[in-house]
């Protein structure tokens, strides 16, 4: 098992990073309060509950945070807190835990985890992943369904606003794929991309991100 | 027909009810929509199904009920300490439960010698609940609930939880570094701080009939009608290591509602001095999956009471208990298996010479197991055993209608069915039908006035709102 809640003390070990860099355009870093570090410590331990503090969750349940694209981060927690994202597990779990975070806390909990290291890839069916490959490198051209490498980068890392998804958990990424199809979550490049995406070839696709 | 005055068999009866409706009073256990309206999270993220706990609900427990995304109250003081952190709005909740009971065979009636009652109850409500559940200040959360009884038309103190916690983190930036909640809780159940549905305060069944005949003992750590439940306060400290490791002890004493006060010979099982609670448990989780394993128990002097002074020897009782929990909580099906195993020594000095017991050393073994399953949190249903065994005694378990046993047997076993349906997170329908196989001793004839094991089988219909 991850030693998810192990972490707390990385997160103090990477303080540096919050107060000095992403939090920096709203409390400089010599300005922060014990008060303030201590407020976000505790919220990246609630994160950690779920997440992992090391942005490594358990669950299938909760994503991978760790080195993902703090932009991604920063703008899906204000979809959160502004209610825009609305697929079902947004409204059980992030609606709520959303909701009180200040700009200056998202940014800074968006630096922390931008700033873990990344998942390590599993591995799964080797004939899932190559077909998952090819997806992902070459798109489905007959279909008009571009490459995904084209906006999440050749090896899955993500860029600003399009999220990292390599090394993520496969059962989440294939539910958030479904939720955008049926428009349960707001995705406006993605609903047209993966709109004729079958569900096998999400299967493919994600078998390969979860192993790289 | 003319009323006869009561027999001793109407008053064993009439203490039958009474056994019923305490363990009506002391089995409920209950999720609550303050914490969803304290936390903006919806039940799913602290419950399979309610009650039963998820991973992240027993975090929420552990870490003191106080998490928290409402506005706050503050106060500071000169030097900056917080004297104040008090959500704006209480979380506050009710609970309601209308049922059905319909037992196989009608019960004797209450007044009437040889006459039988209704056959079918219906209870409503059969329990109003009004719950304060969430934080009181930081680190400092409390659950309370506070209970009108439809069957015994009162009001009263029920399950009670008040806690601090605390988190830690130790042992360097690494993977090798420690995190650490460390507890206190303050309560009034034997359990009711437990995190796990394998203890007795949250364990299966966690809703069930309370006019229908049900098991006429349990030991003092179960939440039968020999359990120690809202009749004791203790204060504990726990500690939870690194997601795996929990290790508790607390120490209770006698906290009996009502009656005489300071407790005199008219109550009746009074703890001396104070009874020692323990409980060890591991977990282990992986992808969706969480597998605990544990151990608790409970050691307890006590005085009869019942007409009897409060000095002199006492009966001892020491409780060991195994359990073990594993769940699955996918996208679409949930599955969880609960096991619990409890055995009960028991030193009857003082209830041997009071007339009470004809032996003075006794056991009592309870095994519950049971087997859940969901489909999206919307429709499912349980499986489940439960089997209580232990030693003839002759003055405690003596023939009675109903309520006795012909061989003066504690032992009963049985089956639980169950289906549920949750047309929202916070509704449940349930179906429950419990099965006996043997009740107080025996299958057939087990009271010695004729009555079967299976004339006590119940249909049990509920709604039960959360809001």
């Amino acid at each position: 098992m991850m030693k998810s809640n192990h972490m707390v003390a990385l997160a103090l070990s990477t303080w540096s990073f919050i107060s000095g860099v992403a939090y920096g355009a709203d409390v400089a870093a010599g300005d922060m309060t014990d008060g303030q570090k201590a407020a976000l410590h505790k919220t990246i331990e609630t994160c950690g509950t779920c997440h992992g503090v090391n942005g490594r969750s358990v669950s299938p349940t909760f994503p991978n945070l760790a080195a993902q694209q703090a932009s991604y981060i920063e703008l899906q927690l204000k979809a959160f807190k502004d209610q825009t994202r609305a697929d079902p597990d947004a409204q059980a779990y992030m609606w709520g835990m959303a909701s009180p975070l200040s700009d200056a806390t998202i940014s800074a909990l968006a630096g922390y985890f931008a700033a873990q290291p990344a998942a390590p890839g599993r591995g799964g069916s080797s004939a899932l992943i190559a077909q998952g490959k090819h997806l992902f490198e070459e798109g489905v051209p007959a279909r008009q369904i571009p490459p995904c490498a084209s906006c999440h980068g050749a090896h899955a890392a993500g860029m600003a606003t399009f999220p990292r998804l390599a090394g993520q958990h496969a059962p989440y990424l294939l539910k958030q794929m479904l939720v955008i199809q049926s428009a349960l979550r707001t995705a406006p490049v993605m609903h047209g991309v993966i709109k004729d995406l079958t569900r096998d070839q999400m299967q493919a696709l994600v078998a390969y991100l979860e192993s790289i | 027909m003319t009323p006869t005055p009561c027999t001793w068999s109407c008053r064993t009866l009439l203490q039958w009810l009474g056994f019923a409706l305490c363990a009506g009073i002391t089995s409920p256990s209950w999720a609550v929509p303050s914490f969803a309206r304290q936390t903006g999270m919806a039940c799913a993220a602290c419950h399979t199904v309610f009650p039963e706990l998820t991973p992240f609900g027993r975090e929420f427990k552990l870490n003191g009920y106080v998490l928290d995304n409402i506005k706050q109250v503050t106060g500071i003081d000169t030097s900056a300490r917080q004297t104040l952190a008090l959500n704006s709005l209480p979380p506050i909740s009710l609970m309601a439960q209308i049922s059905y009971t319909h037992t196989s065979t009608a019960l004797p009636d209450s007044g009437l010698t040889g006459a039988l009652a209704k056959d079918g109850d219906l209870a409503f409500p059969q329990q109003v609940s009004f719950f304060y559940a969430g934080k009181i200040a930081d680190g400092l959360g409390a659950f309370v609930q506070l209970t009108y009884d439809g069957i015994g038309d009162h009001f009263g103190f029920d399950n009670t939880d008040i806690r601090y916690a605390h988190h830690w983190s130790f042992g360097g930036a690494n993977d090798n570094g420690h995190d650490m909640i460390v507890g206190i809780t303050l309560n009034n159940n034997p359990t009711v701080q437990d995190v796990w549905n394998t203890t007795p305060a949250w364990g299966f069944p966690y809703a069930a009939s309370s006019s229908a005949p049900g098991s006429s003992t349990s030991a003092k750590v179960d939440n039968g009608a020999g359990g120690f439940g809202q009749s004791v306060g203790g204060l504990g400290v726990y500690v939870w290591l690194d997601d795996h490791f929990y290790a508790e002890i607390s120490d209770y004493t006698s906290a009996i509602p009502g009656g005489a006060h300071p407790l005199d010979s008219t109550q009746a099982n009074v703890v001396q001095g104070s009874a020692p609670y323990w409980r060890l448990a591991y977990e282990r989780r992986w992808d969706r999956n969480s597998l605990s394993v544990g151990a608790f128990g409970l050691d307890a002097n006590v005085h009869p009471g019942n007409g009897t002074a409060l000095a002199g020897v006492t009966d001892k009782f020491r409780d060991t208990a195994l359990d073990v929990q594993y769940q699955f909580i996918g996208e679409d099906h949930l599955a969880t298996f609960l096991g619990t195993y409890i055995s009960e020594h028991q030193t009857l000095n003082a209830s041997a010479l009071d007339g009470f017991a004809a032996n003075t050393h006794n056991s009592l073994k309870t095994l519950k197991l049971a087997g859940e399953y969901y489909y999206q949190r919307r429709i499912g249903g349980t499986v489940g055993y439960f089997s209580t065994r232990g030693s003839a005694d002759a003055l405690l378990y003596a023939p009675a209608t109903v309520t006795g046993s012909a061989n003066n047997s504690p032992d009963t076993t049985g089956y639980v069915l169950e289906v549920n349906y949750l047309p929202w997170l916070n509704t449940k329908l349930q179906a429950q039908y419990i099965g006996y196989q043997k009740f107080n001793g025996q299958s057939t004839n087990y009271d010695g006035s004729g009555r079967n094991a299976g004339n006590n089988n119940t249909m049990y219909l509920l709604v039960w709102l959360n809001f």
